[in-house]
């Protein structure tokens, strides 16, 4: 058998230049890759937090506990209608009329919105059970129920402070006890 | 007597001549040969897997998943596997967390470099990061010398402006898909 291959010098360039081909080929980087695809539908919301008010500590201004938060504590300390007795120093205590006490502290409201065009909200409170007789529970003047939520603002503006003040009315006559009540705010994008 | 046993030789020998002949004959094994040829290619292949703390990937395991945030908002409650690490009056950042693992046969590399980029333009009023890498179509690098054939987790950050749909925000109710094509390359 004739084994020689004739080569001449064209068929050896073409040959070395597969072959440089090839090794560059296995000589580069290897890669593989996928794709993630997201999926998400973006929702308005709104968000409610209580604040201290910037005069919190003088009279009229007691601090939150958990401030900054959508469920906070407000202290009003003991008080008592003989002798305008209060052990709180932040809260306002007044003799309303002459068989009434009130003690009231104030504090504030933000609502933030994202998402939205709505221009303002709408505020609205609740307590959480019915007070003793002789007891009422209000915000800026408007006294709460537990049977449904008291309108107090049609439009506030979102992302601004507004200041409310919680008051307790006692009656002289109401048996000692705690006064415990959980006020819950709604607030509604308009 | 002689003669006779001379006889009974020459008949033995005959015999075993024939008997050997006929064993030559009768051919009872046969012999071949398989050349077995495997061309042992080296690559890399890249999938995603579902991370422990993140959202259950659709089409895990493979390099072509999907991951579902479900509805998002700045102050509403968020699908499992999807956490809100920033809330500012601009944004909010909605996060989960995804595994990418990456195999590697026949090669001497022993680490690999990921790149992403966004498949099309972000939808307005969202960005997308990734390892706190924001996306962009171009592609950029999320990491560098990453081990192969384990899971790496990557978080994945929708960055979603607060403003409202036609203001600067992005649109709401409605799903908005986008697609990251990740790469790995062997070091």
């Amino acid at each position: 058998m004739n084994c020689r291959f004739n080569l001449d010098g064209r068929k050896v360039l073409l040959i070395l230049s597969a072959m440089l081909c090839l090794l560059a080929a296995s000589a580069g980087a290897q890669t593989s890759s996928g794709q993630l695809t997201i999926t998400m539908s973006v929702q308005s919301s709104i968000s409610l937090v209580f604040q201290d008010n910037p005069s919190v500590g003088t009279t009229g201004f007691c601090p939150l506990t958990n401030a900054g938060t959508n469920n906070v504590g407000l202290d009003l300390g003991t008080a008592a209608f003989p002798g305008n007795f209060h052990t709180s120093t932040c809260v306002n205590y007044q003799h309303i009329t002459a068989a009434f006490y009130e003690v009231r502290s104030a504090f504030d409201v933000v609502v933030s919105k994202a998402n939205s065009s709505s221009p303002n909200y709408r505020l609205a409170a609740q307590i959480s059970t019915p007070p003793p007789n002789g007891v009422v529970w209000l915000v800026n003047n408007v006294t709460l129920t537990n049977t449904g939520f008291t309108a107090l603002d049609a439009a506030d503006n979102f992302g601004q402070r507004i200041t409310k003040t919680l008051q307790v009315q006692v009656r002289n006559n109401v048996p000692a006890q705690v006064l415990l009540e959980t006020i819950t705010f709604l607030a509604t994008a308009n | 007597m002689l003669k006779t046993y001379i006889s009974i030789m020459r008949g033995a020998a005959l015999a075993a001549m024939l008997l050997c002949g006929g064993s030559a004959l009768a051919q009872t094994t046969a012999t071949g040969v398989i050349n077995g040829v495997l061309i042992n290619k080296n690559g890399i292949s890249l999938q995603f897997d579902t991370d422990p703390a993140g959202v259950t990937l659709g089409a895990a395991g493979t390099n072509a998943a999907t991951a579902n945030f479900g509805a998002v908002s700045a102050f509403g409650p968020l699908a499992a596997g999807v956490t809100r690490p920033s809330v500012t009056a601009a944004n909010f950042t909605v996060r989960t967390i995804f595994d990418v693992q990456v195999i590697q046969g026949g090669l001497t590399s022993t680490t690999y470099t990921l790149t992403a980029n966004l498949a099309a333009a972000a939808p307005t009023g969202l960005s997308y990061k990734v390892d706190a890498v924001t996306l962009t179509t171009a592609s950029q690098t999320i990491q560098t010398n990453a081990g192969y054939n384990t899971d790496i987790a990557h978080n994945l950050d929708l960055v979603v402006s607060t403003a409202a749909p036609g203001a600067g925000g992005p649109a709401v109710g409605a799903p908005i898909t986008t697609t990251i094509n990740f790469t790995a390359t062997a070091n």
